[in-house]
């Protein structure tokens, strides 16, 4: 599993791919931090965070596209497939080497607060709340585009693909309150991001929002292993 | 070492494989034959575990490929027809992946520099596998099959796209590795088997259509065993004495072909050696003997004979036989 995550992980840098990631996540950052700045005065994190939040789920099918398709595409997946290693930790591989990626960006977002601290003294619970809300939810995207490469050895189209599943999951929302059935607004409040990471962002550690993510990451890690399993079978 | 039952692979209503059985001993080279789409890569794909069969098992060492499917991987090296290469990789980093991949429990260093001293890569270690040249791919696939040393390698068509010196090269390397390992190759040129392997199967349309040793596979499926002989003395005569010898069936003359040199095809009992006899008859007469030589099928005109008409050939006695039996006989005479 190591092995395969540190593949993955140098592969993202090798390419330009992964410094684009890192560089786009930041510049949003940068530019909504900016903004938040000079338009307001206070509170600025949990609206700079949450607005970066969401359309970072747009650069995370760029991160996942090429972790199945490609292999696929270039029968590299026969030396993973034939290696004395489960078909689980392999699709665990990828998704921490797509997770270090969108991490590594992620933590270095911390950079700006950290140098308030050293003249303010930043709402803590407010901003590692933000941090991990961020984490949970890329985590938990990233398991869908990981599933989603695994059904293609187009790029593009689990690229696709994934961008659509993370504006269906954005929009979500919005659905809920066009709906007036109150059991289907139920449901989709339980399914939507926003509300999950909404918490979190008030600096309060959710437990079930916690949960709820990381079982997120587990079906779909788990699809994903069925998926590529149930391939040898066709 | 490893057993083959009753394979068979569909996709939807296509039949990949189709009841294929046979066994490959300890340290033997087997080589795998058949024309494009024949089904010997989803047969090999099989036998790592890459693909599962529709039917039938396959086990190596003991092991079931579906039970224990990673101590299976870890008996064999694996070389698909495409190399599984990382392309933005260098030679380094990539067989250290693979080695940190199959868990390989030998001296990293050593063992790495050992392989490829023995596929010859060494001076291209520190190169992007993406700028290395067909040959030089081919060989950091072998090296990364023979990674962790395992007992039995699989070669899909390991010489495919290779110029000559390179095709020489890797089948020196392949019998030399066949010293100490059991290995499956695959191929569609004949005269790579017959010159690395010492068993021959050949699949066709997913059916194992012959198997047997690769020196010996013509004289069995030859349905006769006749002799052309070029013969200079009167035609008559020499049809007359040589029907007189014993254990001759038949001759027939296919007329003059030198001047004074007449050509007989001679027919004899299946299991006589007529050659002895003839040689005496012929210098007793002073005809001398201008050419003599086996209408026996060479491997070629075998694969030819199967591979373009298998039904014919199939519904003959002696070829339909080596569908089951040979691979029982094979087990015994090893």
């Amino acid at each position: 599993m190591l092995a395969i995550a540190k593949r993955e992980f140098k592969a993202f840098f090798s390419s330009p791919i992964g410094y684009v990631c890192v560089a786009v996540i930041l510049a949003l950052y940068g530019f909504f931090y900016y903004q938040a700045l000079s338009f307001h005065s206070t509170d600025y994190l949990t609206n700079v965070f949450s607005t970066m939040t969401g359309y970072s789920l747009f650069i995370i099918p760029l991160i996942t596209m090429r972790s199945f398709s490609e292999d696929r595409k270039n029968k590299t997946d026969q030396a993973l497939l034939t290696a004395p290693v489960n078909v689980s930790s392999i699709v665990l591989g990828k998704f921490l080497a797509c997770f270090s990626v969108y991490f590594i960006a992620m933590t270095m977002t911390l950079v700006p607060v950290v140098l308030m601290s050293t003249f303010s003294t930043p709402p803590w619970g407010v901003v590692f709340g933000n941090y991990i809300a961020s984490l949970l939810c890329g985590a938990a995207m990233m398991s869908i585009g990981i599933y989603i490469s695994s059904l293609t050895t187009s790029q593009i189209i689990a690229a696709v693909g994934t961008l659509v599943a993370a504006i269906l999951l954005t929009m979500i929302d919005t659905l809920g309150s066009a709906v007036s059935v109150e059991f289907v607004q139920k449901v989709i409040n339980w399914i939507s991001f926003n509300a999950r990471y909404y918490t979190f962002t008030q600096g309060v550690f959710d437990i079930p929002g916690v949960v709820y993510f990381i079982s997120l990451c587990g079906v779909f890690v788990f699809l994903t292993a069925r998926k590529i399993e149930s391939r040898r079978w066709n | 070492m490893i057993e083959v039952k009753n394979l068979t692979k569909r996709y939807g209503s296509n039949v990949a494989l189709d009841n294929v059985s046979f066994t490959v001993d300890e340290g033997t080279i087997l080589g795998f034959l058949g024309p494009n789409g024949a089904g010997k890569s989803t047969a090999m794909n099989i036998i790592t575990g890459y693909l599962s069969a529709t039917e039938g098992s396959v086990t190596v060492s003991g092991y079931n490929t579906l039970d224990n499917p990673n101590e299976v991987k870890r008996l064999i090296g694996y070389l698909p027809e495409i190399p599984p290469l990382y392309v933005d990789m260098t030679v380094e980093e990539y067989l250290n992946f693979m080695y940190d991949l199959k868990k390989v429990k030998l001296p990293r260093k050593d063992h790495i520099k050992e392989i490829c001293e023995l596929t010859k890569i060494s001076h291209v270690y520190k190169r992007l596998i993406g700028n290395l040249s067909k040959g030089y791919r081919q060989r950091v696939g072998i090296a990364q099959a023979l990674l962790g040393n395992p007992p039995v390698l699989i070669l899909d068509e390991p010489t495919v796209g290779l110029d000559p010196k390179q095709i020489i090269e890797i089948r020196e390397l392949v019998t030399r590795l066949g010293r100490n390992h059991t290995i499956i190759l695959s191929s569609h040129i004949l005269s790579e088997i017959q010159a690395v392997c010492e068993r021959v199967i050949i699949i066709n349309n997913g059916r194992l259509v012959a198997d047997g040793k690769t020196d010996t596979l013509a004289h069995e499926l030859s349905a006769d065993h006749r002799l052309i002989a070029r013969i200079s003395g009167p035609e008559d005569e020499v049809l007359h004495a040589v029907r007189a010898l014993g254990h001759v069936v038949d001759v027939t003359s296919y007329g003059k072909k030198e001047t004074g040199v007449y050509e007989y095809i001679i027919e004899c009992d299946m299991d006589y050696d007529i050659r002895r006899d003839l040689f005496a008859l012929l210098a007793r007469k002073g005809w001398p003997l201008m050419l003599l030589r086996s209408t026996e099928l060479t491997l070629e005109d075998i694969f030819l004979q199967i591979t373009s008409s298998d039904a014919s050939f199939i519904e003959h006695p002696a070829a339909d036989e080596p569908d089951e039996e040979p691979a029982g006989d094979e087990k015994k005479e090893a």
